[in-house]
C-alpha cells in the first residue's frame, strides 16, 4: 500500500492474538518523519509486542505495518535485514555483546550494513563522541555502568543513521538521573531528524515533555495526541526546554572535541 | 554480501576463535577424543586388512604333474596355466628342488629323508593367483578344470584353510562394519552436540546481529568457519594421539601400519566438512536461520 511520504511508521488495523486475554486489537497509528512519540501503557498492555511487529520480529494476524518501502505482508528474510539496517532498536536490557568492546559493539551495525573499514572508524568515533563514550571505546560492557551501556546500545542503534529509532523501555533499568540523561540523548538524536518511538510504562516521566503520547491499554490504543509533522515538530523542539538542553549538549560536545584535539 | 562483508565474516570467525579460546579448546578436546576412537578403529581395520591381504598374497596353488609327463607336456601345461584368468605367475618346481625345500622345512628331522631310495616328490607348478580369484568357489572350479588336463596328477591349494579363513574374514568384515557404523554415528552425535552447544552459547550474539540487520549469510559464515576449524583441529588432534598410541603399540607389534598421508588429509578434510555441516544444521534447527 502507498503511504504518505511524511509518515515513517504506519500501523494499519493491526491485530495479534495471544489467547483470549492477550494481544493487540485493531491498532492504527502513524509516526511522522522526525517525530518523537511516547508509547505509554502499563505492563502487559502490548507495547513491546507492538514494537516487535514494527521491527518485524513478529507479524500481525491481521492488518499491516509499513515502514518506508517495507510492508509487513510482503516481507522476506532479506527485506527484514534491510529494514533493520534502517531502523535503530534499543532495549531495556541493552543487548550488548559481552565479548566485544564498546567500539566493536557499535561497529557491528556498520559491518552488517557493509560499510568500509575507514568509514566504520570515522562513523563509530563520531557517534561515540556524540554519546560521550569515546574515552571508553576499548572497554567491555561489563566495565560500564547501566547508563553507559544504554548509551552504547543507542550509539549502535543510530550507527547506520536510521530514519526511525524504536526504544523499548530504554530507561527501565536506570535510576532517575541516568534516565534523564538517556532521554536527553534521545531528544538530541531526534533533533537531528531521526523519528523516535519510545515505549515506557512511566507516564509521569514523559508527560512533562510535551511530546505526542499514544496510550496503549489491553492491546488497544485508548488515546493518541495529535501527530506532528516535521515543520511543527522542529518549532516545538526548539521551543522546549529539552530542545535547548540538546543544543547545550551539542555545544559541549563540540567544545570537548576541540579540547581533545 | 559485498567484499568488505566477506572480510568481516572471516575476521569475525577469527575473533570468535581467539576470544573463546577456553570454550573452543574444550570443544576441540571432546571432538578430538571421540574422533580418536574412530581413528583407532580405522587403524585396527587397516592392519587386519593388511593381514588378510598378506595371507592372500602368500597363498599358492600347486599343480602336480604325473610321473614321467615329460618336458613338452609340462611346457604345454605351463602355457595353459598362464592363459587362465586369475593366474598371475607360474613357477616350475622340479622334483629335486621340491625335495631340497622339503628337507629344509623338516630341519633337524630331515635325516628321515635319507632312508628314501629315490625322490618320491613329483614335478610341479607353483601358481600365484590374483587377489580377486582367491575365493573357494573360484579356486575349486579352477582346480577341477586343471585336474582334467592331460599330464596333471592333482592340484592343491589348502582348501580347508581357505574355507576357514574365508569364514573368519567374512565374520570380521561384518563385525567391523557393524562396530564402525556405531562408532561413526556416536562420533557424529558427539560432534553435532558439541557444535550445538557452541551455537547455543552464542545465541545472544546471533540475536543482536539479526537486530542490527545482518543477513543470514553474514551470521552463518563465522559459525561455519568456526565449526570447520574445530573439526579440522580435532581431527589433527585425534591423528596425533593415534600416532602416539601407534608408536607405543609398535614396540610390541613391529609391522603395525599407520594411515598414509593421503588418508590423513582426507580424514581431516571430512572432519572439517562435518564440523561446518553440523554447525549449519544446529543453526537451522535452533535458530531457524
Amino acid at each position: 500500500m502507498e503511504q504518505d511520504q511524511r509518515i515513517i511508521v504506519g500501523v494499519y488495523h493491526l491485530s495479534k492474538n495471544f489467547g483470549k486475554h492477550f494481544g493487540l486489537h485493531d491498532i492504527n497509528l502513524q509516526v511522522a518523519n522526525g517525530e518523537f512519540v511516547f508509547l505509554v501503557g502499563p505492563s502487559g498492555a502490548g507495547k513491546s509486542t507492538l514494537l516487535r511487529m514494527i521491527y518485524m520480529d513478529d507479524f500481525p494476524d491481521a492488518g499491516q505495518v509499513v515502514i518506508g518501502p517495507h510492508v509487513s505482508t510482503r516481507m522476506r528474510a532479506a527485506g527484514i535485514a534491510e529494514l533493520r539496517r534502517k531502523t535503530g532498536i534499543v532495549f531495556q536490557d541493552f543487548r550488548l555483546l559481552g565479548d566485544k568492546t564498546v567500539f566493536e559493539n557499535v561497529a557491528l551495525a556498520l559491518k552488517a550494513a557493509g560499510a568500509g573499514l575507514g568509514e566504520i572508524k570515522k562513523q563509530v568515533t563520531e557517534i561515540l563522541m556524540r554519546v560521550g563514550l569515546y574515552h571508553k571505546r576499548y572497554d567491555f560492557p561489563h566495565e560500564l555502568s547501566g547508563g553507559e551501556q544504554q548509551r552504547v546500545a543507542i550509539a549502535r542503534a543510530i550507527a547506520n543513521r536510521p530514519a526511525v529509532l524504536l526504544a523499548d523501555e530504554p530507561t527501565g533499568n536506570l535510576d532517575a538521573v541516568v534516565t534523564r540523561s538517556i532521554l536527553e540523548l534521545l531528544f538530541k538524536i531526534n533533533a537531528g531528524g531521526t523519528a523516535v518511538l519510545m515505549a515506557t510504562h512511566d507516564l509521569e516521566l514523559v508527560k512533562s515533555f510535551g511530546q505526542r503520547i499514544i496510550y496503549l491499554e489491553g492491546g488497544r490504543v485508548v488515546k493518541d495526541s495529535e501527530m506532528i509533522y516535521v515543520g511543527d515538530l522542529r518549532k516545538r523542539i526548539d521551543d522546549s526546554l529539552v530542545g535547548r538542553r540538546a543544543e547545550r549538549l551539542e555545544e559541549r560536545d563540540i567544545r570537548g572535541e576541540r579540547e581533545e584535539r | 554480501m559485498n567484499a568488505a562483508q566477506i572480510g568481516y565474516v572471516f575476521d569475525e570467525a577469527a575473533t570468535m576463535l581467539r576470544r573463546h579460546k577456553a570454550a573452543n579448546a574444550v570443544s576441540i578436546v571432546i571432538m578430538g577424543l571421540s574422533l580418536l576412537i574412530l581413528v583407532v578403529f580405522l587403524l585396527i581395520t587397516l592392519n587386519m586388512q593388511a593381514v588378510i591381504d598378506r595371507a592372500g598374497d602368500e597363498m599358492r596353488m600347486y599343480v602336480f604333474l604325473e610321473d614321467g609327463a615329460g618336458e613338452p607336456a609340462a611346457r604345454d601345461i605351463q602355457m595353459r596355466l598362464l592363459g587362465l584368468a586369475g593366474v598371475e605367475e607360474v613357477v616350475y618346481v622340479p622334483r629335486e628342488e621340491a625335495l631340497v625345500s622339503f628337507r629344509e622345512a623338516l630341519g633337524k628331522d630331515s635325516d628321515i629323508l635319507d632312508a628314501l631310495e629315490s625322490n618320491p616328490l613329483p614335478d610341479a607348478f607353483r601358481v600365484k593367483l590374483k587377489p580377486d580369484y582367491i575365493r573357494s568357489e573360484r579356486l575349486e572350479a579352477m582346480s577341477q578344470e586343471i585336474g582334467r588336463w592331460k599330464g596333471v596328477e592333482e592340484t592343491r591349494y589348502g582348501e580347508r584353510w581357505l574355507e576357514r579363513g574365508e569364514a573368519l574374514v567374512k565374520g570380521f568384515y561384518f563385525a567391523d562394519l557393524f562396530v564402525g557404523l556405531i562408532i561413526l554415528l556416536s562420533v557424529i552425535f558427539v560432534i553435532a552436540n558439541t557444535v550445538r552447544l557452541t551455537v547455543i552459547s552464542r545465541q545472544r550474539s546471533i540475536e543482536v546481529a539479526r537486530l542490527v540487520g545482518a543477513t543470514n549469510a553474514y551470521i552463518r559464515i563465522p559459525f561455519l568457519v568456526e565449526g570447520a576449524v574445530q573439526g579440522a583441529v580435532a581431527a589433527g588432534l585425534a591423528v596425533g594421539l593415534a600416532a602416539i598410541v601407534h608408536a607405543l603399540a609398535r614396540r610390541h607389534l613391529p609391522g603395525l601400519l599407520f594411515l598414509g598421508g593421503e588418508a590423513i588429509a582426507a580424514f581431516v578434510f571430512v572432519c572439517m566438512v562435518l564440523g561446518a555441516v553440523v554447525s549449519l544444521g544446529a543453526m537451522r534447527r535452533l535458530l531457524r536461520l
